[in-house]
């Protein structure tokens, strides 16, 4: 039987949820494996396990319990070894790295930012600062609407605003929660946000970061801002920049 | 399952989409190489949202037409969109309504990942053409 992973934690903690269910249907159970100072949350891995909805939910909400009251290294979804001892065993090889990773992360949780543009408002925006668009659009309108050539040179001049409009507001909202968090990283680009930025936040100072997190709101009312957290430090686990994963690029670059 | 949503620590201003955390889930967290990982073929649905703005020609003619019906005279004005809703499911699921939040959260996903299979796969161009209002259709379907 095959041992499904969830994260890491120190085997010191005695406030780990009981009973929780893992992925799979029904629930696998949730079980912890201990090495030395260090934990691991496991359930058996289910046989010919998708990365459906309910299983990405399941492994979300297991780490979501589990670090409500201390520190996990959550893995990524899908992590599955061969048995439990190969569990134990990555423990006691690697424990000092993960012990660190603990300790540097300890008291602290992850807030993720993605930021797109409420349309009707940019567009506002972009005419109020631009009298040329202004102009055009009015001129279009006279007649009309305008002609084809007409229409597609203001939605041209109109697409390129709204794009410089994206890369300011993309480095206005890391410079302006960047000073309330303890570290940053920035998501993969090309994923239809304007920003994807997470934030290393101490639980002490998330209504700090919420606080800031309102004043972009009101700054920018163009921006659609959705935050979420906190969470397990996903984005953290690793020192340095996250590794960029292609994993949801498409099926092509998934590992088997 | 146990379900219980994320916390809002000092209330206000957050909103929990599940899409966002499940990009977490899938994209960030750790790796280790002695195990292996669930083949994530058929995941790709997760990125159809193309929500920038794409220069094509339909983007430009949309954006032209959608500067014609702007109201001019009328000051930037943020419609109550998503975030709000969110938002305020999450707090009633905070006061202890926590799995009717969180399933209806995961409803509102399970049609999202329906409709933009449908649409990519019938309607490869209509993507780039929905553009920036996309991903609000979804959710609030």
């Amino acid at each position: 039987m095959s041992t499904y992973v969830y994260g890491i934690t120190a085997s010191s903690r005695t406030d780990l949820p009981k009973d929780l269910g893992g992925v799979g249907d029904p629930p696998r159970p949730v079980r912890v494996l201990k090495e030395g100072a260090l934990a691991a949350l496991v359930s058996d891995a289910p046989e010919e396990l998708r990365p459906k909805r309910r299983e990405l939910l399941a492994h979300s909400n297991v780490l979501a319990e589990a670090g409500a009251a201390g520190c996990v290294l959550p893995m990524r979804f899908g992590s599955v070894a061969p048995d439990d001892d190969t569990v134990t065993g990555v423990l006691a090889e690697r424990g000092e790295h993960y012990k660190e990773r603990l300790r540097a992360l300890d008291g602290k949780v992850e807030y993720n930012v993605k930021a797109t543009h409420a349309e009707e408002a940019v567009l506002h925006r972009v005419l109020a600062e631009n009298p040329e668009i202004r102009a055009m659009t009015q001129a279009n309108r006279q007649s009309g609407g305008g002609s084809y050539e007409e229409r597609l040179r203001l939605g041209e001049m109109v697409v390129a605003a709204v794009k410089a409009q994206e890369a300011e507001d993309a480095t206005d909202v890391q410079h302006t929660l960047e000073p309330v968090a303890d570290a940053v990283s920035v998501g993969p680009d090309s994923t239809g946000w304007l920003a994807n930025v997470s934030f290393l936040v101490d639980r002490g100072s998330a209504e700090t970061f919420m606080t800031a997190v309102e004043q972009l709101r009101k700054g920018h009312p163009h921006l659609d801002l959705r935050v979420n957290g906190p969470l397990p430090p996903y984005s953290f686990v690793e020192p340095g920049p996250a590794e960029p994963a292609g994993t949801t690029s498409g099926g092509g670059t998934a590992k088997e | 399952m146990t379900v219980v949503p994320a916390q809002q620590p000092g209330g206000g201003g957050g909103s929990s989409g599940l899409y966002d955390v499940l990009e977490l889930v899938l994209d960030r967290g750790l790796v280790i190489d002695a195990f292996v990982r669930v083949s994530l073929v058929g995941i790709e649905i997760l990125k159809i949202d193309v929500r920038v703005v794409v220069a094509s020609v339909d983007t430009y003619l949309r954006f032209a037409e959608a500067c014609n019906r702007l109201d001019l005279e009328a000051g930037p004005r943020k419609a109550p969109g998503l975030p709000e809703m969110v938002g305020e499911i999450t707090e009633s699921g905070a006061r202890g309504k926590s799995k009717g939040a969180l399933s209806g959260a995961a409803e509102t996903f399970s049609d999202a990942f329906k409709q933009a299979r449908e649409n990519g796969e019938a309607h490869p161009r209509q993507r780039t053409r929905k553009s920036t209002t996309t991903r609000k259709k979804e959710e609030h379907e």
